[in-house]
């Protein structure tokens, strides 16, 4: 089976002043469909670039990456747009919720972009929090939710056009242990019921052990 | 995402900044208001003009020459005067301005009437008074605007009535305590005996409608002539707005009007001395015809429209009379208030440049303040295109309620400027209510479409650098 979201030999070199630094170095990765995959490693291993390489908001030095077998080095701009919105969803550490949206206009954005109107983007937005557990809070502004509600919120926004993959940076930074296991339970939950493929960075062995089905080592931008 | 999102994104993003976006209003709201204040100002003036000119009769009527008595009789006039006069009257005139003329003219087509001018001094006696008064020919019936308004009484009724209409001027020189006092009373001109000039009798007598040679008031033997008329009505004074004073049109103003053929023959009985000579030289040099009178010095041509003018002043020059017109000065008058309009507009386009300014610098401070929202957007899949639209659409949001608040601010700067000069100049004054300002739809739809286009040439670099916001850093950014 090809795999659904492949890096192959993927660099990424940022040039600074008369110093090149290289963030990631000849990484190639598989990840199947239906595959809950962690990449593990220090801070400034590369594991955030590599995420957002493979989510299609940075373009790599040299290498590629293919989506369904497909490359998204020819991507035009509006493409790679489309890429966004309808093939991936992200969630970060630190959310990245607009604080002055609720719950449901967060979503709502999203389906927007997606192109839903009105009375369907209503119902949509609603489905996709109540299926996150968040369906009594859906007129909550991020600053009224806790940290384990609002990466929630952000994962129904990530879902909102029902991309195949979720690719997640450190989804549990900013929680503690007990709202961690209920949100990759959450996650798992979602790999086995949806079939959705995941692809998280993390740096916290126990939790990539317990839910991933695969963890990656990635030490100063290689995999190891 | 359709329009309406981005409308509603973009109305959200001005609500979150309330005073900034109010502030920033401010400033396209006084461009604009400065911009349709100054312009209307100026068509108000260059309409309040036209329309006093218009209101004067000065756009449809013609003055006509024909060959004075003078160049018959072989004068030259002297330089300095010819140099302005020249410029005026363009096309010389090469024939005698008749009655046959006037009938010539007054079949071109386009020309309403034909009134020739006769105007002279005299002395008049009225109430008891004795004064000198100028003496105007009227055509009977007259079309003429300065016939159109009476104090008191009607126009003279018949050519060959002994009937005159006066000024309300007149009623004051002479004493008569109001304009209905004077109405039935006489008033006689004086004048020394005429010249017996038996030929020229004759030939006038047909023309003249038979002025009857024993006239009650025409008396050889006395050493002044008398000539008797009734008051039958008083002119009235226009006090205020166009046509003050009763100045209208091309046509000389006068105290007294009697008929045209009674005035002509008056003139021609009772020429002064210079006018002796000149027609005794013009008789001598074979200009003029035993026979033959030296016609009117001008006539005033009406015509039926504006329009026709200078189609008719061609026809007329051809005919061989000399003209002028008044149009002429105003094409120039024309330019002269385009340049005043247009430098007016460039005062009022700099405010809305600086009022640009300020659209740039606050969609660019607001692009800062949103980096992260930008690079959130653009991470769930927005493309660079709405992002810019979202920006535009602000603007455009800016520019069109700065525009339209403008334009009501500048509507309301003009009705209060209007109602202040009437309160405290016009009103004073005796004079009744002017609209100083004129505000065509095409000046403030102009001036709102104008604040919108200025809006998004300011948002242009703010919006595709907001678009060119790399979603990486700006998720970083806090």
């Amino acid at each position: 089976m090809p795999a659904l979201l492949a890096a192959q030999e993927v660099s990424k070199i940022y040039q600074m002043g008369s110093n090149s630094v290289t963030a990631l170095d000849n990484v190639s990765l598989e990840i199947g469909e239906g595959e809950f995959v962690a990449i593990q490693g220090t801070s400034g291993s590369g594991k955030s670039t590599l995420l957002n390489m493979l989510g299609g908001l940075d373009h790599p030095t040299k290498g590629e990456v293919y989506f369904a077998s497909r490359p998204l080095g020819p991507f035009t701009k509006k493409e790679m747009a489309r890429y966004r919105r309808f093939s991936v969803g992200m969630i970060f550490q630190n959310f990245n919720l607009i604080p002055t949206m609720t719950a449901r206009e967060n979503v709502s954005l999203a389906l927007a972009f997606g192109g839903l109107r009105g009375q369907q983007r209503r119902a949509r937005s609603r489905e996709l929090l109540a299926r996150v557990g968040l369906g009594d809070r859906l007129e909550h502004k991020p600053s009224e939710l806790s940290g384990g509600e609002q990466q929630r919120v952000a994962i129904a926004r990530a879902l909102a056009n029902n991309p195949k993959v979720l690719l997640a940076d450190e989804p549990t930074g900013n929680l503690d242990s007990i709202r961690a296991h209920e949100l990759l339970a959450l996650l798992r939950e979602m790999v086995n019921q949806d079939s959705l493929t995941i692809l998280m960075v993390t740096h916290d062995h126990e939790l990539a052990n317990s839910f991933a089905d695969r963890i990656v080592f990635m030490k100063d931008g290689r995999v190891v | 995402m359709s329009f309406f999102d981005i409308l509603h994104l973009a109305l959200r993003n001005l609500r979150q900044a309330k005073l900034r976006a109010i502030l920033t209003t401010m400033g396209v709201i006084v461009g604009v208001a400065v911009i349709v204040t100054m312009v209307s100002f100026g068509l108000g003036l260059q309409s309040n003009m036209l329309e006093r000119f218009k209101a004067l009769d000065l756009f449809n009527e013609i003055q006509v020459f024909g060959q004075g008595l003078s160049s018959l009789a072989g004068m030259e006039r002297p330089g300095a005067r010819d140099e302005g006069e020249r410029r005026l009257r363009s096309r010389r005139a090469t024939r005698i301005l008749d009655d046959a003329g006037v009938k010539e003219i007054a079949a071109v087509p386009g020309v309403a009437y034909v009134e020739p001018s006769v105007n002279f001094p005299a002395y008049v006696r009225s109430n008891g008074k004795l004064l000198t008064q100028y003496v105007g020919g009227a055509n009977i019936p007259n079309a003429a605007t300065r016939f159109q308004h009476f104090a008191a009484g009607r126009m003279i009724s018949a050519p060959t009535a002994d009937e005159a209409v006066v000024s309300e001027r007149f009623i004051r020189d002479f004493g008569y305590e109001k304009p209905a006092d004077a109405i039935g009373k006489t008033l006689e001109l004086l004048a020394p005996p005429g010249e017996k000039d038996d030929a020229e009798e004759e030939e006038e007598t047909p023309n003249f409608f038979g002025i009857p040679l024993d006239d009650p008031g025409f008396d050889e033997l006395s050493a002044v002539e008398t000539r008797t008329f009734r008051i039958v009505g008083v002119l009235g004074t226009i006090k205020e707005g166009a046509g003050q004073g009763g100045l209208r049109g091309l046509m000389p103003s006068a105290g007294i009007y009697v008929p045209l053929a009674m005035a002509h023959s008056w003139t021609t009985q009772h020429r002064g001395p210079l006018g002796q000579v000149a027609l005794a030289l013009a008789r001598q040099g074979g200009n003029l015809g035993a026979g033959q009178t030296e016609g009117y010095e001008v006539a005033v041509v009406r015509v039926a429209d504006p329009a026709q003018l200078t189609e008719v002043r061609a026809k007329i020059t051809e005919l061989g009379f000399g003209s002028f017109s008044i149009v002429d000065e105003i094409d120039q008058i024309r330019t002269v208030f385009l340049i005043i309009d247009s430098v007016l507009g460039l005062l009022g386009g700099i405010s809305l440049l600086v009022a640009s300014f300020g659209i740039a610098n606050t969609m660019i401070m607001s692009i800062l303040e949103r980096t992260r929202e930008i690079g959130i957007m653009k991470a769930i899949g927005a493309e660079d295109r709405e992002i810019k639209l979202i920006f535009f659409v602000e603007a455009a949001v800016i520019g069109v309620v700065g525009g339209v608040v403008g334009v009501l601010v500048a509507w309301g700067i003009d009705g209060l400027a209007n109602r202040l000069a009437y309160r405290f100049i016009l009103k004073p004054q005796g004079a009744s209510f002017i609209d100083f300002f004129d505000l065509p739809p095409y000046l403030w739809l102009g001036a709102i479409v104008f604040a919108l286009m200025v809006s998004i040439l300011a948002a242009l670099y703010p919006a595709s650098r907001a678009a060119r916001i790399d979603p990486v850093r700006a998720l970083r950014h806090d």
